[in-house]
């Protein structure tokens, strides 16, 4: 409740202004306009009150701009003999190019499962998803994806891990390794390129893995809770570092997540999954100003109110029916 | 390096082996083993250096080298791409392993007789005998390696535009790798014992044969020098498959 | 009932033997070699070789002092893996002297025991234990030591000497791991077995099938050759069921036999 009477305020814009530190001027009006709009419809559904109105149609945006289309599709999972278990049910979902999306929900609701049917290393049962229009029938260099678990190749150095994308590709070994040494500096772990991944720490691990997956240039970027199992200090630095990164050329992500807090803070639009059957309860549009800076964000209310109104949506979960 | 060799363990370790030494000694100083039957410590290691530098048992150590290097290369070879093909393809599988189950239990030892009618008594019989011990554990940990390789090692690859065919030689096969050279290891071992078997049932030369000679004339002292041979065989080998080991495990953790 | 899934899986190994035997027979009318008869006429032999009472009671002999050696090796060697395992200084004690022996051929110890104690019984189950004791000794050491520290933290606390802890914690715990040395070992007893009476070449198993390869008796040999592996098929079988009731409580194996010879 607090937090919803926090999120009116006109208050809200100038402060923003005042901690982004930016000098250019055209960039503090960038951003002070962006944040009028925001407020402008965040006002609206604060009126509102029913925190469901968040809710779009998920296919309401633009075709032009869609790079992954999700149509209708269906899990099955045999989890013995002759029980099946129903991980997604008919999901839809549309993601524009350039979009931060993130995927939230409960653990074994399927959030995985429904970026590995668009990493194309699962095929689902029924339904399709397309990137651009094509059907997606397995795996390929247009999708990165970025694991949990890092996934790096144990047998090779740091350097040859962010190598094999580009030499895979059939990019030249003096050309690949120039472009993943800059990239290796860029996400911060430059000294380390002769380095085999036991010898790094958890973040450092998951620094080289999206380096890797940067490096053959994907399209879109799958992350898989890629912060799961790093502490929540690391945690936290990562979130930054990547949204540095991804400010900088704006790639599509699709980041499952069932941190809220992470959710909110990263993207653009938060898909909200609900469990058994996996489905989408609500697509849930995060306006707030870019670039973001979490020791501004936290303080927003309007950040507190999408991460405090998200979380009592999945407490109520009993109460809401799912969207279809 | 030097500072591990020299730990207290080292010593602790050591100390057995000299116990052993020092009973065997003292068995044979004070009277309770006669030295026909058993010879001092110091008598049979004069004997093996004594051997060692003659052209003679370097023979037999060479004949017994070559069947243990040739049956052992042959059951990598097999081992390592039968294992593999079985955990890639699950026609190939579905033959490989009702056909493992049987044969790994079957001491390969008993088809000896058989390989000897078939082969002769030359180095084919042997070789092959060989082979056919090492196999299977090699076999074995190949396709546990290789069938356990972390899904998402695959997908990391496949993704970065790796095709389906290539996958098999660029993760599963060095994912898999400690779990092969494990099984190298017991393969190398199983070899060297297997080999020295076969030709002590029956040879004209190797280091099995010349225990079976002296055997035969009770020079207790002669029996105790190839056992003592293959024993440091076995160990050099072992520490040349570790020391590649640590070299190819480099990146894994606790390699 | 069962379904046809765990039928065709049961039926697989049986099909693998006949398959095995098909590719004998085809390989042998191909060959046309005098010393390797086909697979028909060996399994006809097998009677003969049972109905003989001196050779059953010679299979016999070489059977009863294979389960003794066994036995005796699986008594002493687990209890010596645990305590490895659990003690580091035990451990740094004993292992550089089992390396040592590790590469030793243990049959080939036979000519030299036979020198001290004679050709009779007690030789040849010594051998048979020396074979048994390693594989048993490591997979105990290496279950106890994977034995998780809190596991035994919690026992501590309950009040559970060391000894207590050794057998009620340790024991059980390693148990999987333990039985994965058994079963190695019991399928090495029966190759420590047939190789020490190959050399001894006095009685047993081993002495039957040189006997009939120095008399030309061809048909035997290979007669002689399926009851032994079939031995070991049956031995591993048998005791691959016992291990899979001691540890259903223990993650599901893998199911290849990881035994080897």
């Amino acid at each position: 409740m607090k937090a919803r009477q926090n999120g009116r305020g006109s208050n809200d814009a100038p402060h923003v202004c005042e901690g982004d530190g930016l000098s250019g001027r055209f960039l503090a009006k960038l951003v002070l306009l962006n944040v009028r709009a925001s407020e402008t419809r965040y006002g609206m559904t604060v009126v509102a009150a029913r925190s469901s109105e968040w809710m779009r149609p998920v296919t309401s945006q633009e075709p032009a701009s869609a790079i992954i289309e999700i149509d209708r599709v269906s899990q099955v999972f045999q989890t013995s003999a002759r029980k099946d278990h129903l991980a997604l049910s008919d999901i839809s979902l549309t993601i524009e190019e350039g979009a931060f999306v993130s995927i939230l929900g409960p653990s074994g609701c399927g959030k995985s499962t429904l970026l590995y049917i668009v990493g194309g290393f699962v095929s689902p049962t029924s339904g399709m998803a397309k990137i651009k229009g094509h059907a997606i029938t397995g795996p390929g260099p247009d999708r990165g994806p970025v694991f949990q678990e890092f996934a790096l190749f144990p047998w090779k150095t740091v350097l040859g891990n962010v190598m094999y994308g580009p030499r895979q590709q059939g990019v030249r070994a003096a050309e690949a390794e120039a472009q993943s040494r800059a990239l290796i500096e860029m996400v911060g772990l430059k000294g380390f390129e002769s380095f085999y991944p036991k010898e790094l720490s958890g973040g450092m691990k998951q620094r080289v893995a999206l380096a890797r997956t940067l490096a053959y240039h994907p399209e879109v970027l799958l992350m898989d809770e890629p912060f799961g199992a790093l502490d929540a200090h690391t945690r936290t630095r990562l979130q930054n570092d990547l949204l540095t990164i991804w400010e900088r050329d704006r790639k599509t992500v699709l980041f499952v997540t069932h941190s809220v807090d992470e959710a909110v803070f990263l993207s653009d639009k938060v898909v909200m999954m609900s469990k058994s059957p996996g489905r989408i309860r609500q697509v849930i549009d995060i306006d707030l100003p870019r670039p973001r800076r979490r020791n501004e964000l936290l303080l927003d209310p309007r950040y507190q109110k999408y991460v405090v109104d998200i979380e009592r949506m999945f407490d109520e979960s009993d109460e809401a029916g799912p969207v279809s | 390096m030097m500072s591990r060799f020299f730990s207290p363990n080292v010593f602790l370790g050591i100390a057995p082996i000299v116990l052993v030494i020092a009973v065997w000694q003292g068995l044979v100083s004070f009277g309770f083993a006669p030295a026909v039957l058993l010879p001092p410590p110091g008598f049979v290691f004069g004997r093996l250096l004594q051997q060692l530098v003659t052209f003679a048992f370097q023979q037999e150590i060479a004949a017994t080298l070559i069947r243990l290097f040739a049956g052992f290369a042959i059951a990598v070879v097999l081992g390592v791409s039968i294992g593999i093909a079985a955990a890639a393809n699950p026609a190939i599988n579905a033959v490989v392993r009702p056909i493992v189950r049987v044969l790994a239990p079957l001491p390969k030892v008993a088809l000896y007789p058989a390989l000897l009618l078939l082969l002769g008594f030359g180095h084919g019989s042997k070789i092959t005998l060989v082979a056919a011990d090492a196999l299977f554990p090699i076999l074995l940990s190949t396709y546990y390696g290789a069938s356990t390789v972390e899904q998402k090692l695959i997908w990391s690859a496949m993704a970065a535009g790796t095709p389906r065919y290539e996958i098999l030689f660029k993760v599963v096969l060095p994912a898999a790798m400690p779990s092969i050279l494990t099984g190298c290891r017991i393969g190398l071992v199983i070899s060297c014992i297997v080999v020295f078997l076969a030709e002590m049932i029956t040879s004209t030369d190797g280091l099995g044969h010349a225990l079976v000679t002296a055997a035969r004339t009770f020079q207790a002292v002669d029996m105790f020098v190839p056992l003592i041979t293959i024993s440091l065989l076995g160990l050099i080998l072992n520490g040349l498959l570790g020391a590649l080991r640590s070299y190819l495990l480099r990146g894994f953790p606790e390699a | 009932m069962m379904t046809p899934a765990a039928l065709t899986k049961r039926a697989a190994p049986v099909l693998a033997c006949i398959g095995l035997l098909a590719v004998w027979q085809v390989a042998s009318l191909a060959l046309k070699n005098d010393s390797f008869p086909t697979a028909i006429e060996a399994v006809r032999a097998i009677p003969d070789i049972l109905g003989d009472k001196e050779s059953l009671l010679n299979i016999l002999a070489s059977l009863r002092r294979m389960a003794i050696g066994f036995g005796v090796a699986v008594l002493v060697s687990i209890p010596l893996g645990l305590l490895m395992g659990r003690s580091r200084s035990i451990a740094a004690f004993f292992n550089p002297l089992l390396m040592v022996i590790y590469p030793v051929p243990k049959a080939a110890l036979m000519p030299i025991i036979m020198l001290w104690l004679g050709v009779g019984d007690v030789t040849k189950t010594l051998v048979i234990f020396l074979g048994v004791s390693l594989p048993v000794i490591y997979h105990s050491f290496e279950g106890a030591k994977a034995v998780e520290e809190k596991m035994l933290w919690s026992g501590a606390a309950m009040g559970l000497s060391p000894a207590q802890r050794l057998v009620r914690i340790v024991l059980p715990a390693a148990l999987p791991e333990i039985l994965t040395g058994c079963r190695t070992g019991l399928v090495l007893a029966l190759i420590t077995m047939i190789t020490s009476e190959m050399i001894a070449r006095q009685s047993g198993a081993g002495n039957i099938l040189f006997n009939a390869l120095d008399m030309g008796q061809y048909d035997t040999v290979f007669a002689m050759i399926i009851i032994v592996g079939a031995m070991g098929i049956f031995l591993d079988a048998l005791f691959e069921r016992a291990r899979a009731r001691l540890v259903r409580w223990s993650e599901p194996q893998f199911d290849m036999p990881l035994s080897f010879s």
